[in-house]
């Protein structure tokens, strides 16, 4: 069945959009993450504007953030500190990718960096998920009752000014730490169209050091904010936001968390984590390749101008 | 719980309103039927007919109407076939050409850098036409061959006169052209194969004018010919609007003219559906 998307301005078949939201709800119930990093690159190679593919994503993404932060406001699990301190950085970072994104769209290279920071970006953490869940595994196998060592390792980092005491988390760190990292996933959020959670929640662990209890439901909270704000932008400057291809995307999400958290009740965290960094790796693959691979068409047309 | 069944029920008003929103235009008579003008009210002298059409026909050579009077984008819209079916006075061949409204287009290309294929090229040209396409009752060659006078253009020499902006040499821009008509080709805005027209008893025709899902908005133009000898000897223009109807109009004339107004509604919406969704599904 094809329905038209109004901004998209094209149809397109509803169990397709429908099948992706679930997929991308089927990972975030699984891993705590968005699946936006998935579902834009699909959303892309369906044939969605790059423009509209992410705008929409981020919409998307509201509704699958309100959905689970319900659960881990509930069982308190949100550092409603480091929530806010990370917010912050994340809203200035939004608005400055949202204009980035608009300059970038205008000039002609949006598909090309979108491209380029999903293959980084993917390539990177889906290489250090994997060492890392290797690592835990083989050591796990070797010595079951290993020492659990320091609560989290100190960086030079940890020495920056304006310390903050974050008691949930039990840190006391440098606020601009979290500020910088919410700018940074706020930017990543606003041009490709993803949460982030699969950004920020390992540098929640790796580079903060917050307790992996309380990580998910505060990335959540953050991610829920930054991409509300994304959505108004988009709308309100590019207009690129289609809500029925969100609300495709939200209900087949809808229908795929909860499959994707009773999955993940079944399986070890290692095999979970591994699993993830593989998916991650295979779509990085396929989106480098398209960069490499010779274009069956080297021409493709900018916005339509109609003058006056 | 309450807001779970409302955007439901919205969804299925949406579903229900599709098949209903895309026979509507089927009902509307056509403007002018094709028992409408009477003889000597001949739609030669429709002002919106190109200059070289000669006016001093006393009946109408040349009847033509459209199975719809517009193109109607509903949510069910998959690209549409309007008919195109007419009368006319034998002898002679039919032409139909059908041209989008003109807006500047601006055509990239690609360039590997660093073996990463990206946009280094960019070339603008105005006036190129949303969508153009031709159909002819017999070969298009054959019938300009013997010469319209310059009024009928095929796609290539229609792209010949579309005005590039800024400099560039002549071989690059005519890539730049070439580039153009593919992708607009690969998108079903131009056509690649000219349309047949079918005459039927010697004066009755017609003709499907395919229409694809990705089509801009605006008046289209339906110009029909008849060409006897290579001459044109009647022409009838028709204005077809193509446009977004009903729920797909309403989302995007919002999207368009209350970005932030849309914005929060689809913020608004992904809250409800999110958090009643999940409430939802936790239970099941």
């Amino acid at each position: 069945m094809e329905i038209y998307l109004p901004i998209a301005e094209q149809s397109m078949n509803v169990f397709i959009l429908l099948g992706l939201g679930g997929a991308a709800g089927l990972l975030s119930g699984m891993f705590g993450v968005g699946g936006g990093f998935l579902a834009t690159p699909l959303l892309i190679f369906v044939g969605i504007p790059p423009a509209v593919a992410v705008a929409s994503q981020a919409n998307q993404v509201v509704s699958n953030s309100i959905s689970s932060l319900q659960v881990h406001w509930r069982r308190g699990n949100v550092d409603l500190r480091m929530g806010l301190v990370l917010l912050l950085g994340g809203m200035i970072g939004s608005s400055a990718g949202v204009s980035l994104f608009t300059y970038l769209k205008a000039i002609g290279q949006i598909d090309f960096v979108i491209a380029v920071l999903y293959v980084v970006m993917l390539s990177t953490i889906g290489v250090l998920m994997l060492f890392e869940s290797a690592r835990t595994y083989i050591r796990r196998r070797r010595n079951p009752e290993a020492p659990r060592g320091k609560l989290h390792t100190h960086y030079l980092v940890h020495r920056l000014p304006l310390k903050l005491r974050f008691y949930k988390s039990k840190l006391y760190i440098s606020a601009l730490l979290p500020i910088g990292i919410g700018f940074a996933i706020g930017v990543l959020s606003a041009i490709l169209g993803v949460g982030g959670g699969f950004v920020l929640v390992p540098a929640m662990i790796y580079i903060l050091g917050m307790p992996t209890a309380v990580v998910i439901g505060t990335s959540n909270f953050q991610i829920l904010f930054v991409a509300a704000n994304v959505t108004f932008l988009q709308a309100a400057t590019n207009g690129t936001v289609d809500v029925v291809l969100a609300l495709l995307l939200i209900l087949g999400g809808v229908v795929g968390a909860p499959i994707g958290s009773r999955l993940a009740a079944k399986l070890p965290g290692v095999v979970l984590r591994g699993l993830m960094s593989v998916l991650i790796l295979l779509v990085a693959g396929e989106l480098l390749t398209e960069l490499l691979r010779t274009p069956s068409s080297l021409y493709s047309l900018g916005t339509r101008q109609v003058l006056p | 719980m309450r807001g779970w069944s409302a955007s439901a029920a919205l969804l299925m008003a949406v579903v229900l309103a599709m098949p209903l929103s895309a026979q509507g235009p089927r009902v509307e008579p056509p403007a002018g039927g094709i028992f409408g003008p009477l003889p000597g009210s001949g739609q030669s002298t429709d002002p919106s007919a190109p200059p070289s059409v000669p006016n001093q026909f006393e009946t109408p050579e040349l009847i033509v109407d459209l199975s719809r009077p517009r193109v109607s984008i509903t949510s069910a819209f998959q690209g549409e076939s309007i008919l195109l079916f007419g009368m006319f006075d034998p002898p002679g061949e039919i032409v139909v050409v059908v041209v989008g409204p003109p807006a500047r287009e601006t055509v990239l290309r690609k360039q590997r850098v660093l073996g990463l294929w990206l946009n280094t090229g960019r070339q603008e040209f105005d006036d190129v036409p949303a969508y153009y396409s031709i159909a002819a009752s017999q070969p298009l060659q054959r019938l300009l061959a013997r010469s319209a006078g310059g009024e009928i253009l095929s796609l290539e020499d229609r792209m010949q006169s579309v005005q590039s902006v800024g400099q560039r040499d002549h071989d690059d821009l005519t890539r730049f052209r070439l580039g153009l008509v593919e992708v607009k080709r690969r998108e079903g805005l131009f056509p690649a194969a000219i349309g047949q027209v079918t005459i039927q008893a010697n004066r009755l025709f017609r003709v499907e004018l395919p229409f694809p899902s990705r089509l801009p908005e605006g008046i289209y133009e339906v110009r029909t010919y008849l060409l006897r000898e290579g001459r044109i000897v009647a022409a009838v223009s028709r204005p077809l609007p193509v446009g977004k109807v009903g729920f797909s109009a309403q989302l995007a004339g919002w999207a368009d003219n209350e970005g932030p107004l849309y914005g929060l509604g689809a913020i608004f919406m992904a809250l409800l559906v999110g958090w009643a969704g999940g409430a939802v599904m936790r239970r099941i």
